[in-house]
Order: structure tokens, then sequence, then C-alpha cells
């Protein structure tokens, strides 16, 4: 089986890591769509600085949105475990993604066994109609007390719960607001789960401005849930190697983040970038079919990537090979072994070769 | 003595940085030297001479004629001088400006007037979103001076305004006045969703009632103050409104009451929405 082409013609793998090096070393402003483990994230950061080039991932509009409140804001946040550990009040915000719904129903199961240790109750800050079938179920199944008010947005209803907890007037009220209060003034820790997609980035500020004044007087938290664990992961490493999230380019040599002047898909539609490296391991993706430039395909396909001057077939930590992904559920990165090895190359060790078919010849750090 | 002027050769393959091009920094610079000037952001970075043609000496008023979204960054940190631009410009135009001034013909990006402090800004055409507010990571939002967009801007103007003033002539996108500390923004024209959402103080002045307003702000009446006809008074004096803007009763919002609700929205009575 053939893991290499240069368009359509199956090749050697090292004649399609030449014709990808040449591309590279002639490339002017050379972009990275980034869709992979910790290790293939570092390779391919460490080249694009090389190169002098940009990247950003591959759900970049939807990271982007939920790293705004991380540098736009900031706010408190804890982990999962310490949410299921300590807190007998939960407030879910908005829209919860389905890949968290298994790990909240659990802690429905369980109660906190540090802290004030009562049974856990459950409320939901909504806006009127924003949320979808799968959280209106998860939400009747957690028995979770409504917070929301006719005609009110999710960023309306924030508001007016965080006017109201500070007995300030409002025009609109909320729903079982006294409620809530009681089981505020019980709890020790009160806990909002959230997510990047559970509304506008204006709404979350305001949640954690909610949070902060909880702070005043007592101890409150929130726990963020990203709409993707392994883009979640790319952003922190991206932070960690950069000290910005992904959207980051390395014009005169430094790292400079900017989500729009960065934005990959912008960046090919509007014709700034003349080389797109496309990297993703997690399976029959292809990359969006927008702007004519040269593309090079690192992807988990057994077949060329319609377009691509060179596809390389590659494959998935914790699948093909061993690796580390960020897990949502530990809040932090964790080793995966591989569950059905195979000969296929990962992308860290493909960028690696790629670096040193570059001219100079020089491996990358990492 | 003529005006400096960059006349845009063709349309740039790259984003440019125009930062370097104020009049303070070009004041004793030869035309040779300013040729040198790197102005390209890619891993090959265009000069000044591979993008502009230069004609025209005095640099304490500088013209760019040309048109292209790729200019980014003109007139940052200008503190001094004057520069106009016949067309489009690019993001964070008037950046962090101090003083002088700032005329775009065209349309800007997104960022334009972001963190300027003084001088003034006028841009024709319309902006992006962010008018005059903060980057990633930055805490403060403009700090004075004026802004004027005769056109539309996007969402989120005026975004952490501390000082200043922001005229924006047809209209907005949503969250105007978004983190508002204190400072003025007046519109003309229609208003997106949640003005002033999360403004500790300040005001914000528009034509006709606010349309999709956050219930966090609540009705104060019609207060008989001396304000609306002063500032009245300012827009016309500044050339910005020819006619007054709020009248003598303006309708007003206080809030938002999920922060200190010590800011304000006034707004003329008694206009139609369209």
């Amino acid at each position: 089986m053939s893991v290499a082409w240069v368009g359509s013609q199956p090749v050697s793998l090292m004649d399609a890591i030449q014709n990808a090096a040449k591309l590279l070393a002639s490339s002017r402003c050379p972009v990275f769509t980034l869709d992979t483990d910790v290790h293939g994230t570092r390779s391919a950061i460490a080249l694009a600085e090389r190169l002098g080039g940009a990247y950003d991932h591959g759900l970049g509009e939807t990271l982007a949105n939920e790293v705004s409140l991380f540098t736009n804001h900031g706010g408190m946040f804890t982990t999962p475990g310490e949410a299921r550990r300590r807190s007998s009040l939960i407030v879910l915000v908005g829209e919860i993604p389905a890949s968290h719904h298994e790990m909240l129903e659990s802690w429905a199961a369980s109660r906190p066994d540090l802290g004030d240790r009562n049974k856990r109750l459950w409320f939901h800050a909504s806006g009127s109609g924003t949320v979808s079938a799968d959280t209106s179920k998860l939400v009747r199944k957690l028995k979770a007390v409504s917070l929301g008010g006719d005609g009110l947005s999710l960023e309306g209803a924030l508001a007016v719960l965080r006017a109201e907890l500070h007995g300030r007037h409002v025009a609109s009220p909320l729903v079982n607001v006294a409620q809530f209060r009681q089981a505020l003034n019980k709890s020790q820790f009160p806990v909002f789960v959230f997510s990047g997609t559970s509304g506008e980035a204006a709404g979350l500020v305001m949640l954690q401005g909610l949070i902060a004044d909880l702070n005043k007087n007592g101890r409150a938290s929130s726990v963020f849930l990203p709409a993707d664990d392994d883009a979640w992961g790319t952003a922190l490493t991206s932070l960690w190697m950069t000290g910005f999230p992904p959207r980051t380019g390395f014009s005169n040599s430094l790292p400079s983040y900017d989500p729009v002047r960065w934005d990959v898909q912008r960046m090919i539609r509007e014709k700034e970038a003349d080389l797109h490296v496309w990297m993703s391991t997690r399976g029959d993706e292809t990359p969006p079919a927008r702007g004519r430039i040269a593309l090079i395909s690192l992807s988990k396909n057994e077949t060329p990537t319609a377009g691509a001057a060179v596809t390389i077939s590659v494959g998935k930590a914790g699948v093909d090979h061993d690796g580390v992904t960020y897990s949502s559920r530990v809040g932090t990165f964790r080793a995966v072994a591989a569950s059905a090895p195979s000969q296929l190359p990962s992308i860290s060790s493909i960028v690696q070769q790629l670096a040193e078919a570059l001219p100079g010849r020089r491996a990358l750090p990492c | 003595m003529k005006a400096l002027t960059f006349s845009l050769l063709a349309e740039p393959e790259e984003r440019l940085d125009l930062s370097g091009l104020t009049p303070a920094s070009l004041a004793r610079l030869t035309e040779a030297q300013i040729a040198r000037l790197r102005v390209g952001t890619s891993r090959n970075p265009a000069l000044v001479g591979d993008i502009f043609k230069l004609t025209g000496k005095d640099a304490e008023s500088l013209v760019f004629d040309g048109s292209s979204s790729r200019l980014d960054r003109i007139g940052a940190g200008l503190n001094g001088g004057a520069i106009r631009v016949t067309g489009d410009v690019g993001s964070q135009a008037g950046r962090k400006m101090s003083g002088g001034s700032l005329f775009v013909e065209g349309n800007v990006g997104h960022h334009a007037g972001s963190g300027m402090a003084g001088g003034r800004l006028e841009i024709k055409g319309n902006s992006g979103d962010n008018l005059g507010g903060p980057l990633s990571g930055e805490i403060t939002g403009m700090e004075g001076g004026i802004l004027i967009v005769r056109g539309k801007a996007g969402d989120y103007a005026g975004d952490r305004l501390r000082r200043g003033t922001v005229a924006i002539l047809k209209g907005c996108g949503d969250y105007a006045g978004y983190r508002m500390i204190a400072g003025t923004i007046m519109v003309t024209g229609r208003v997106g969703a949640m003005p002033g959402y999360l403004m500790k103080r300040g005001s914000l002045l528009f034509d006709r009632p606010p349309e999709k307003l956050s219930p966090t702000f609540v009705a104060c009446g019609e207060p008989d103050i001396a304000f609306p006809g002063l500032f009245d008074r300012f827009l016309i004096n500044e050339k910005i409104l020819d006619k007054p803007l709020l009248g003598q009763k303006p309708g007003r919002y206080g809030g938002d009451n999920a922060v200190s609700g010590k800011g304000e929205i006034l707004f003329r009575r008694g206009r139609q929405m369209s």
C-alpha cells in the first residue's frame, strides 16, 4: 500500500519529502493547518517558525472564539475533578457539547465528598430556545432548574442574573432566581460549567464577572469544557511553545498573535498565502476547497488528497502510534497507547524529515 | 512644499505594516532611505520602494495615494502632522495615535483607532469590528482623541473606551460601547443588539431609541440636563454633524446594572426606527 503521492502518482516516501521540501523552501508565505497530537503540533510549529509561516487549527473559528475569553478577559477556572468532589451546586451555561454529557451524568450519580457534602443541585442558565435537543435532554436528565426568561438571550439572562444577585433593577426578571439564591447561600463552592460554544464571548465575559462577584464573599469557580479536546490541546501546546494560541504567525521571526490576520482560511481565500500545509489525523478529513494555492497534505487517508501537490498518509496518536493528547475529563494532557499499531508514520516524524530536507539540513528542536 | 506622497504601484502580494511611515519617523530621512524601509511582513519582505512611488518633500504632511485592504497599521503611533489616504486601508489604522490627524477617504479594517490617546482619526467610509478597542491581551481601549466614522461601524465599537469621543454616522453592529469605562460614543442610524453591554460609566448617544437593549438597562425618564445641548454644540463645532443630535429632552436609560450601573444611554425621542 502506498503512503505517499506526488499529485495522484504513488511515489516513495523520500521522493514525496523532497518534493514537499522544495515547495516549502520556495514559498513566500506558507501557512499550516494543524489537527494532530502534541508531538505533531510541536514539530509543525517549529517548522512554521523556521519558514516564517503562520499556523491555525482545523477548527480555527471555534477555537478562536473559545480562546477569546482567555485573551480578551480572563476568568476563574477549576478542574472537572475538583468540581465533582467539592461542588454541591452546578450551573450549566447554555449549550454543552454532547461529548461532555457522559461526564456530567457521572457527576450527577455521585455526591461531593469534600467540602459541604450536600446533595448536588443543578441549574441551567440559557437563552430562550437556543439549546440543542441533546442539551435539553441532558438538562431534563439532570433535573436542572431553568434560569432564563421570556425572549431573553443567554447574554441577557446572565446579565439579569448578575444584576439580580446584586439586588439591582432589571427590565425583565429571570425565573427561579429566588430558588437559585437559596441554593447559592447553602453551597460552599458553586461551579458554573460552560463551553466556548455556550454563547457569545460577551456573555461568557459576563459569566466570569458574576463568578468574580461571588468570590467577594465566598468561593465559586467555573469549568471550561472545550468544543473539541484535540483543538484545545493544540491551543495549550501552542501557548507553551510561543506564548500565543493558534492564529500565530512568525513575521520577522518573532511570533505574533492576531486572530484575524493569521486566520489561515482567510489568508488562503484572499490569496495572501502561497502554500498550504494541511495536517489532519482525524481521518477522512479534506482541506476546505477554497483558494487555488499549492497544497501539501499530511493526512490519515488511504488515497491522495484532491488538488494536493504532495500527499503523505500519516497515523493517528492513540490508534496507529502512541502519543499525548488533551483530555477535558482530567483537565490536562494524558498519554495514549496505540490501539491498532500500524506502519503509518507520525506527523512529527514526517515534519522532522521535511526540516532535514530543507536547505541548511537542520533538525528541528522538537 | 508638496506633501510627501506614497503612490501605490500595484496591489501588494503580502500584508504591509506601515506603522513606520509617520511624519515623526520620516522627518530626517532622505528619499533613498525611505525607499529602503521594510514594510512587508512575509518571508521576503517588501521595501517601501517596491510598493510605492515617492513624490513630494514635506514629511509633516503625508499622502497615501491608492487603495488596498492590505495596508495595515497606517498612521499607527502618529503623534503630530497629518496623513491622508485616498482609498481603503487594512487593520489597525491610527492605532495608539496620540496627536495629529489621519483622514481615510475609503473603508478601514478592524481595530481602527485601537488604543488611541489623542488626535483626530476620520474615516469617510465604513470601519470593521472593534473600532477603538484593545487588541487581544490588552486591557485598555481608546484613551482620548476624536474618532469619526462617516459610514457604518462593525461590532464591538468602542470596546473598553476610557476617554475621548467616537462618532459613527451610519449605524453600527452589535455590542457598541461594550465594556466601556468612560467617554462618549454617538451613533446616528441603526444600532445593533446589546449596546452598552457591561458598560461601567460613560455615555452612549443615539438619534433614535435603541431596539435591542440588555434588560439590565432601565428607563430613567427625560432628564432636564445641560449636557445634550453642550454636546450638540461640540458635534457641530467639530463639523461632525450639522444639526443637533439629541434635541431638548432626550430619553435616558441607566445601566449596565449587571456592573456598576453608572453608564447612560441618551436618545432622541420620537424618531421612527427605520
